[in-house]
């Protein structure tokens, strides 16, 4: 009998050394769907219980408790992030506390494929493919926002400013047209001065 | 145009998918006779010029309802709510 192995929608792609941005794949997480009414108090407690933290009700924006993280989605939907192995135990905690609750719970780990982008140029670079006003200071760490980049449909998380960590999540199937968009339009940066006098963020 | 989302701020109308007109309501009755009230709700739409209330989907961001108050002439947006709040305004009479 063969064993079961997991494979990644971007398993061996490496990015090549002369973007203007890093590139990778994140393969160790785990994604929950979750959907519940915020205004259930009942439902909050519940998932505050399993998760160690309060769901963020405020739009666009996330939560972390130590290696669990939660991202507003809509405004009874969120995606919970664990690493990949405590996915099942914390899917069956969060199903056993919300038994009685109206909501639902779906482990989609392999739903999305999440690419993370690296380096000072990272917006500038994502730029290129959405219409976010990324340099704007509304996009602090944090940011969750769901958008249409590239002609598609993508989650963007703001993880870290300065240096710029964002992270990418793509439906799986677009995986592959996500990476190559990187790699063609990643070489090199164009200031972007959109409008005006607008500066681009200090290198 | 920019659709000011409750949620999401102002965005480009191509994040949204238009359903149409908002204020047509459905008929309480299933009764027979209440046929020509189910064949308006159904069929008819009126195609004014001006102000407009129209239901968008914000799908390409926080995937919800709204009603867009806007000009069908000048695309001059109006008012945005969520379709949620519409509604309860509609059942107290407000709209």
């Amino acid at each position: 009998m063969s064993e079961a192995q997991l494979e990644t929608a971007l398993t061996g792609r490496e990015a090549p050394g002369d973007l203007a941005i890093e590139i990778r794949e994140l393969t160790t997480r785990g994604m929950i769907d979750l959907r519940g009414d915020a205004g259930d108090g009942k439902f909050m407690a519940a998932a505050k219980d399993v998760l160690g933290l309060d769901l963020p009700t405020a739009p666009r924006t996330s939560a972390a408790w130590g290696e669990v993280q939660a991202l507003w989605l809509s405004p009874d939907q969120w995606l919970i992030l664990c690493p990949r192995a405590r996915t099942e135990e914390l899917l069956a905690a969060l199903r056993q506390a919300l038994a009685q609750i109206h909501s639902f719970a779906v482990d989609v780990s392999d739903m999305r494929t999440i690419i993370r982008l690296e380096g000072h140029a990272a917006r500038s670079v994502l730029l290129k493919g959405c219409s976010l006003d990324l340099l704007s200071p509304d996009y602090a760490a944090g940011t969750v926002r769901r958008l249409r980049f590239a002609e598609i449909a993508a989650l963007l998380h703001i993880v870290s400013e300065r240096p710029d960590v964002l992270d990418l999540y793509v439906f799986r199937s677009y995986a592959d047209y996500a990476w190559e968009w990187f790699l063609a339009n990643g070489r090199a940066v164009a200031a972007i001065q959109p409008f005006g006098q607008q500066a681009v963020p200090a290198v | 145009m920019l659709i000011n989302c409750p949620y999401c701020g102002p965005r480009p109308s191509e994040e949204f998918t238009q359903l149409g007109d908002a204020t047509v309501q459905r008929p309480a009755s299933n009764d027979p006779k209440t046929m020509d009230q189910w064949f308006d709700y159904v069929y008819l739409r009126d195609n004014p010029k001006g102000r407009f209330k129209e239901y968008w989907h914000h799908g390409g961001g926080c995937r919800s309802w709204l009603v867009v108050e806007r000009d069908t002439q000048t695309h001059e947006i109006f008012g945005v709510t969520t379709a949620r709040d519409f509604a309860q305004d509609q059942k107290k009479g407000k709209v």
